[in-house]
């Protein structure tokens, strides 16, 4: 009989604390849209161009644009959480 | 023993059957490991003094809570000693402070490596290479507790290539890179001492390493000729670095010292020295967005005190070194934390 060797796990493969994604509209149609540029070049271009495309083909709403004007930071809160207050919808992009 | 162990065990005929499925989970660096069993862990949790389920931090951008027993976990597959335990926890408590950014430093295309600074007799005491070539193998602390914060990162927060990790280059430094000051030559304070900490604590600070640019200059003694060797490095990094990193070897820092320089002296002399018109920073276009130009005149670093000067490496030979840090020293801060 071989004894057997037990191993732990090095992973964290969840998070610990409760960190949920938000529901998932049924339709885009009629929805405000935040358009969240992260300070790159071409970041803000990016997002109008996607902004058209869903508006074109699944009636997006207004749109609100913000920019949290630096790639490298996490989005400050006040800023997510004014996007939060007025939109159903954000999209963020990068851009080189 | 850890048998109240918070971690998902595994149960394996042979340490070989081990190994491999950790390979073939993407849980290594691509290196053998030592396999983390039961007993390895508890070694080094029953080293602390602390309970396993301890908390180390949060990583602030996945909400991920780090404890102490995955910290152990990690270091046992890398092969630290437990006697290195005490620095990994600090290392890691440094790297969950938001101003260090984590997440991006280790996502990002950019592809920097966690440059790790143990300063303080601690290092002596556990075997970390400050002197010759200290960025190279042969020391089992350096190899292994750099090796550690790599697998932490891999594991613990998810950036392994290919998935989070997107580095274009990265640099071989993102498998290992702790060092330590080279204590017999260093004729100024050490990072601790700059950064308000007790002579004689031990600390550790980590920094987001880009690929270091070896400086060689054998025919100059005087401060100012030796420095200016320096200015072509620190023009490859782009204007306006916030904190770069500058390693002086012994034969350099000597004929500063010699001259009676003080840190602060050369940190001016560097800022002042790398310069140069914003039309000659675009023939390059190193950051993001417009080309520069025009007259005007832009310093490679924003302030005399964005420059880290540290002492290390082998007696012989004049080869320094410059390390860039990731997104030009500003969006990442190095961070300092004493070791308990």
């Amino acid at each position: 009989m071989v004894e057997e060797i037990k191993v732990l796990d090095p992973t964290i493969s969840t998070s610990s604390k409760d960190s949920l994604l938000a529901v998932r509209p049924e339709s885009l149609n009629g929805l405000t849209v935040g358009l969240l540029a992260n300070g790159k070049k071409n970041s803000v271009e990016i997002l109008q161009y996607v902004y058209e495309i869903l508006r074109e083909e699944h009636g997006l709403g207004i749109s609100i644009e913000d920019n949290k004007g630096n790639a490298s930071r996490p989005c400050p809160p006040d800023l997510l959480e004014n996007l939060a207050n007025q939109c159903d919808v954000v999209i963020t992009a990068s851009g080189d | 023993m850890s048998s109240n162990t918070t971690s998902k065990t595994y149960s394996f005929h042979s340490p070989h059957d081990a190994a491999e499925y950790f390979l073939d989970q993407g849980w290594t660096d691509g290196l053998p490991i030592n396999i983390p069993t039961e007993t390895a862990v508890a070694r080094f949790v029953e080293f602390s003094g602390r309970p396993g389920q301890d908390i180390i931090g949060v990583e602030p951008v996945k909400n991920r809570e780090i404890t102490l027993e995955k910290v152990a976990i990690n270091a046992v597959m890398s092969g630290c000693k437990p006697e290195y335990f005490p620095v990994l926890l600090a290392a890691v408590e440094a790297l969950l402070e938001p101003e260090f950014n984590l997440h991006g430093i280790t996502a990002s295309t950019m592809g920097a490596g966690i440059l790790t600074v143990v300063s303080g007799p601690i290092a002596k005491d556990i075997g970390i290479n400050g002197g010759i070539s200290v960025f190279g193998p042969g020391h089992q602390a350096n190899a292994t507790i750099g090796r550690a914060l790599r697998l932490f990162v891999i594991n613990c927060t998810g950036s392994r290539s290919g998935e989070i990790d997107k580095a274009t280059l990265g640099h071989a430094g993102k498998y290992t890179w702790c060092i330590t000051e080279n204590e017999d030559f260093r004729p100024w304070p050490n990072t601790s001492e700059d950064r308000g900490f007790k002579i004689g604590s031990n600390t550790v600070s980590v920094f987001a390493g880009l690929s270091p640019t070896q400086v060689s200059n054998h025919s100059s003694q005087d401060p100012e000729n030796i420095l200016r060797s320096f200015r072509d490095a620190l023009f490859a990094a782009g204007p306006n670095q916030g904190e770069i990193v500058i390693i002086f070897c012994p034969e350099h820092v000597q004929s500063i010292s010699r001259a009676g320089w003080t840190k602060s002296q050369v940190r001016d002399f560097l800022y002042e020295t790398a310069v140069r018109s914003d039309t000659e920073w675009g023939f390059g276009s190193i950051p993001p967005g417009p080309k520069p130009s025009g007259s005007a005149m832009t310093h490679s670093a924003l302030t005399p005190d964005s420059f880290t000067l540290l002492v290390a490496g082998g007696a012989a030979g004049a080869f320094s070194s410059v390390i860039p840090l990731w997104a030009s020293g500003v969006g990442s801060n190095s961070v300092t934390k004493e070791i308990i």
